[in-house]
């Protein structure tokens, strides 16, 4: 790998820094916040914790970022399905989210058995599965049998949707 | 070959969404409901859907589950849907309640405990908006404490917890605001100990408070008595005083009125329906309700499960509602938790 | 012995045909349960109890046992292969258990996983069986300043598993910590970390967190890396486990067991922390130190004897005291109350016959299990071989769906979407996933038992030592703390033979292997004073030389009690 792409990712790893220097910001803004009515009994009071967690945080992120300035990195993790020669392929990985969140935000108007099917049909496709129509098929089966599955066997009732008075 | 294959997985897709809508769970339920206000008020209601606001094994959905079998036994309401919305104590129910106004097939199982909890989690939508149709049952509290504890009566314990609030521990089932909180912060009121100096350590419900009282961990303990029945027979644990306004079967103890403290409290549960319902619903469902509650059935299940009976509907469970929500937001103001 | 009499008698109530039906009713049922994230043993009986009202209650209640016991099975099961813990006892299993599905082990995974818990549940049983007032008598005699002191232990065992960079591990541990944080204050009810939100208000669920961390973190990992070449299937190896294998996993089975029984008994125990502590045990004691974190047996070995030990002696308290110590328990003593039986001391006296028919299925339902898991092992590992995109794409669609059931709430789903990329996140820049799950799990419970432990000695700090079993496990801590500074002192003025390398670590790690992660902390307290200079990373050998966690592992963090987003009687309401 040339100099400049290890220098990128050098670089983007600070985007970690900067996430635990936020997270660690909140927690500490979080816990200034509270009320810390005396007490006798509860000397550490609700504040402690949360500002010697925020403290962690924000010292990780700044070692850390000393770390990836001086040219340390995180190892990423391999595996048998994994490629790492190439930089992360976002085709799929984005459809892949997308569907993912098609599905929080259609579950409670169209049901689960759609957005479930949207989900799974969604989500083979963006793996690369191209047989549309069987995927299709799987898909609806796989949402139609959870849901009754559930409503059946557990009582609980998933959202019906669009298809309520139909199932 | 291949849209053969295909061809036939269709027909097969299409055969199964037949059948399942052949065999409709979710038509019948939703379906009926407009129909309801047509039919006559000797009908079974139907359509009628509890709400729990809590998950499910817990009080209230025992409560409710029971309620809703009694009354399709009895007939008095067909085709009872009961279902769980949990989260922040019940306030997340409390706030779907409040929003689905006038929905008459939309009832709410809850109780003291989301009083308490639509003001430490600062919900806007209160219970004082809801339509109240009645309070079902409700358990007076107990102050307990381990069988080797120097505390005899409910006036020793008083005593020395006057002289050091700080020093002697109160054990609950429940977090700030719930229940077996407000009890106790209610008790120092009544014998004027100021609640912020109680030292209230909360415990993750009965089975958690259970040990501690066992292993002789906290000072007392306020909590229903219901879960302890058996540690209380076999002599473990000691009830010092109950705090309802009759004594509690099966246990020997005074009440708090008895040992002269002016408090009688109880953990109440009660039905309520979401504002902006018309009148006439409002007294169906309370009729319905009358009913289920003069059959011997839902008698039967109160003494099953040591749930004492508190029917009042309408009118006056709203006011009831009212002077709960009173009580419970000047104790949580007075500690800085409202 | 009387004890045996009552048992004999209640394995002649259980083996009746119709009650075996129900046991593998219950079993089957716990299985599927277990196998989803979020639903679990507890949701699925306090669901099933008003379906059973018309049942005998012994029939009921060994169908419920069977739903416990299977649920820890089903578990098991899509941690290893799926990577999706179902369940909180078993998110530990996953770190290695996956690992080893993903190396074409996975029926050796299952088949460990299998006769371990059997092992353990038989065991765990006759525990029940034999020592339940004694057990009973102990588990109430520690208070908050004992677990505090437990919880000390953990956060110490951490460091071991904080992997070759200390410094990602640490920072992984406070992510962690702050989503622990997420949910209210323990003793003044305050929110933290709830920005407004009602759902934020209970807190984040560990399994709902696990799932999205391990299952949706790796389905987006592998999306953004999936290998273009022809789909290989994952390759699954021999069927059975070889002579290594059994080898390798009895002592962690025995070992797993004697942690898990006494935490489930304890009421504030719990199933995660001891499947996490055998898993750290395990690691220290193996003589294939390497394969941590690549799929070493031991790993799976010990934490699922530990689950298994653990949810018998859960059972212990419940029955002999009425003491529900997890949420299952206070379901099932929900369901007693159902049938107007009273739980409590009174309950062996009161109601033998059912009780020991119980205790009985409980044998017959570990049995049942072991049946129908381990010849299937093989064949549920052939499950991996479905093609990628319809496996991760039903990984995902099987973790919404358990998320979502628990609460119907689309928020759930939400949480897994934005903690799914966190998972991915820190895949991608090696940042170890164990060290977050136990901080999630621990500083919730740390936090909550040193305040109470104060609250009830009314400020006065020497309650934290007020109790024996918290002096004893304070001992064990500042043994291993000062453990290096012996070991330093022993090289030191004792000339090893064998000079330098191999001489000097074994002689602390003979020692070590009495205190289990006493060696832990050489390491780490040798790193935790420097700087993580370049060296430390990247020279980190990519090979785990040193123990195995310098992956950012996407499998394996610890589990969490009540694992189950519905654990039903919480708070008194």
């Amino acid at each position: 790998m040339s100099s400049q792409t290890l220098k990128l990712k050098g670089r983007s790893e600070l985007g970690i820094a900067a996430l635990l220097g936020a997270v660690g910001g909140v927690v500490v803004w979080d816990a200034l916040r509270l009320s810390v009515p005396y007490s006798h009994s509860d000397p550490v009071g609700p504040r402690t914790v949360p500002l010697i967690v925020g403290g962690l945080l924000l010292v990780c992120a700044v070692l850390l970022a000393i770390n990836v300035l001086r040219g340390g990195r995180g190892e990423a993790e391999e595996g048998e399905d994994v490629d790492l020669s190439h930089p992360s392929d976002w085709k799929t990985v984005v459809p892949l989210l997308a569907a993912f969140l098609a599905n929080i935000l259609l579950i409670d108007t169209l049901g689960w058995v759609i957005s479930g099917t949207l989900l799974f049909w969604g989500s083979v496709w963006a793996l690369g599965s191209r047989k549309y129509i069987r995927d299709g098929l799987i898909s609806i089966v796989m949402s139609v049998a959870t849901f009754y599955g559930f409503y059946l066997g557990l009582g609980i009732h998933l959202p019906a949707g669009l298809l309520a008075g139909v199932l | 070959m291949r849209r053969l294959n295909a061809l036939r997985l269709a027909a097969a897709a299409v055969g199964i969404a037949l059948a399942a809508t052949g065999c409709g769970v979710t038509g019948s339920a939703s379906g009926s409901a407009s129909g309801s206000a047509a039919a006559t008020n000797a009908g079974p209601v139907t359509g009628l859907r509890i709400m729990v606001p809590n998950t499910p094994g817990g009080g209230y959905d025992t409560t409710a589950r029971v309620a809703a079998k009694v009354m399709e036994e009895t007939k008095v309401a067909t085709g009872v849907e009961v279902f769980n919305l949990a989260g922040a104590g019940g306030t997340v129910g409390l706030a779907r309640t409040v929003n689905e106004k006038g929905n008459k097939d939309l009832t709410m199982l809850m109780g003291l405990g989301v009083v308490g909890a639509s003001y430490t989690n600062k919900s806007e939508a209160k219970l004082t908006a809801t339509t109240p149709l009645a309070r079902l049952i409700e358990e007076p509290g107990a102050i307990m404490v381990h069988k080797d504890s120097p505390y005899k009566s409910i006036n020793d314990l008083v005593d020395a917890w006057k002289k050091d609030p700080s020093k002697i521990s109160v054990g609950g089932g429940s977090s700030p605001g719930g229940p077996d909180h407000l009890l106790p912060m209610q008790l120092a009121q009544a014998v004027g100990i100021n609640p912020k100096n109680v030292n209230f350590v909360s415990f993750d419900g009965g089975g958690d408070l259970l040990p501690a009282i066992l292993g002789n961990k906290v000072g007392f303990a306020a909590s229903g008595a219901g879960e302890y029945l058996n540690q209380i027979k076999s002599g473990e644990i000691r009830v010092l005083a109950t705090s309802g306004s009759k004594r509690l079967e099966g246990v020997d103890a005074p009440t708090l009125k008895e040992s002269n403290i002016d408090l009688v409290f109880s953990n109440w549960r009660g039905i309520v329906s979401p504002p902006g319902v018309s009148d006439a619903d409002k007294a169906k469902l309370i009729a319905a309700l009358e009913k289920m509650h003069g059959t011997p059935q839902w008698q039967e299940a109160l003494k099953t499960r040591g749930w004492t009976d508190a029917f009042i509907t309408g009118d006056e469970f709203g006011t009831f509602l009212k002077d709960q929500d009173k009580r419970v937001a000047s104790v949580l103001t007075a500690l800085g938790l409202a | 012995m009387d004890a045996l009499n009552l048992l004999m008698q209640g394995f002649a109530t259980a083996a009746t045909p119709m009650n075996l039906l129900f046991a593998f009713i219950g079993v089957l049922l716990g299985t599927a349960v277990g196998v989803l994230p979020g639903i679990g043993p507890a949701m699925a009986v306090a669901l099933l109890l008003p379906l059973t009202y018309g049942l005998e209650p012994t029939s009921a209640f060994i169908m419920f046992a069977g739903i416990y016991y299977g649920g820890m099975y089903g578990g098991s099961t899509t941690s290893i292969l799926l990577n999706t813990p179902g369940e909180s006892a078993t998110v530990i299993t996953a770190i290695e258990g996956h690992k080893m599905a993903k190396a074409g082990r996975a029926a050796q995974a299952l088949a460990t996983a299998a006769i371990g818990s059997f092992v353990a549940g038989t065991i765990g049983t006759a525990l029940l069986v034999a020592f339940a007032p004694m057990v009973v008598q102990f588990a109430v005699s520690l208070g908050p300043p004992s677990y505090l002191a437990i919880m000390v232990l953990g956060l110490i065992a951490v460091t071991a598993v904080l992997g070759s960079s200390k410094l990602r591990g640490f920072s992984s541990l406070g992510l962690g910590m702050a989503i622990g944080l997420v949910g209210l204050d323990p003793v003044t009810g305050q929110q933290r970390m709830v920005f407004g939100l009602p759902l934020l208000a209970d807190g984040l669920d560990i399994v709902v967190v696990a799932v999205a961390i391990f299952a949706v973190g790796e389905a987006l990992w592998i999306a953004a890396h999936l290998r273009r070449k022809p789909m290989e299937t994952i390759p699954v190896g021999a069927p059975w486990m070889g002579k290594q294998d059994w080898k390798r996993s009895w002592k962690p089975w025995l070992r797993g067991t004697a942690l898990g029984f006494p935490f489930g008994a304890l009421p504030a125990g719990g199933a995660e922390i001891p499947t996490f502590l055998s898993y750290v045990t395990e690691k220290r004691l193996s003589k294939h130190k390497e394969e941590f974190g690549h799929g070493a047996i031991e790993g799976v070995a010990g934490p699922e004897a530990a689950n298994n030990a653990s949810a018998a002696g859960t059972l212990t308290p419940m029955l002999a005291l009425g003491l529900p110590t997890n949420a299952t328990a206070a379901v099932m003593l929900a369901a007693f109350v159902q049938y107007g039986i009273q739980p409590g001391p009174l309950l062996f006296q009161n109601e033998p016959q059912l009780v020991w028919a119980l205790i009985a299925s409980l044998f017959i339902g570990n049995t049942l299990l072991l049946l129908i898991n381990l010849p299937l092992a093989p064949m549920w590992a052939k499950l991996l071989q479905i093609p990628r995109p319809y496996l991760y794409a039903g990984i995902l669609f099987f973790a919404t769906l358990g998320a979502y059931a628990v609460n119907l709430q689309a928020f759930d789903l939400a949480i897994l979407l934005v903690l799914g990329l966190l998972g991915f996140a820190m895949r991608r820049y090696g940042l170890p996933v164990l060290p977050l799950i136990i901080g999630l799990i621990l500083a919730p419970r740390a936090e909550g038992q040193l305040r109470k432990s104060l609250q009830l000695s009314a400020g006065d700090i020497s309650g934290l030592w007020s109790e024996p079993i918290a002096i004893f496990v304070y001992g064990i801590v500042a043994l291993i703390l000062a453990w290096p500074l012996f070991a330093f002192a022993w090289r030191r003025f004792r000339p090893a033979p064998v000079a330098g390398g191999p001489g000097a670590p074994l002689a602390g790690g003979q020692a070590a292997a009495i205190v289990g992660p006493a060696a832990a902390t050489e390491g780490s307290t040798a790193a935790a004073g420097q700087l993580p200079s370049p060296a430390d990373t990247k020279d980190a050998p990519r090979q785990p030389a040193d123990g195995g966690d310098s992956r950012g592992d996407s499998s394996g963090d610890s589990t969490d009690q009540n694992r189950v987003q519905a654990p039903p009687p919480k708070a008194r309401l």
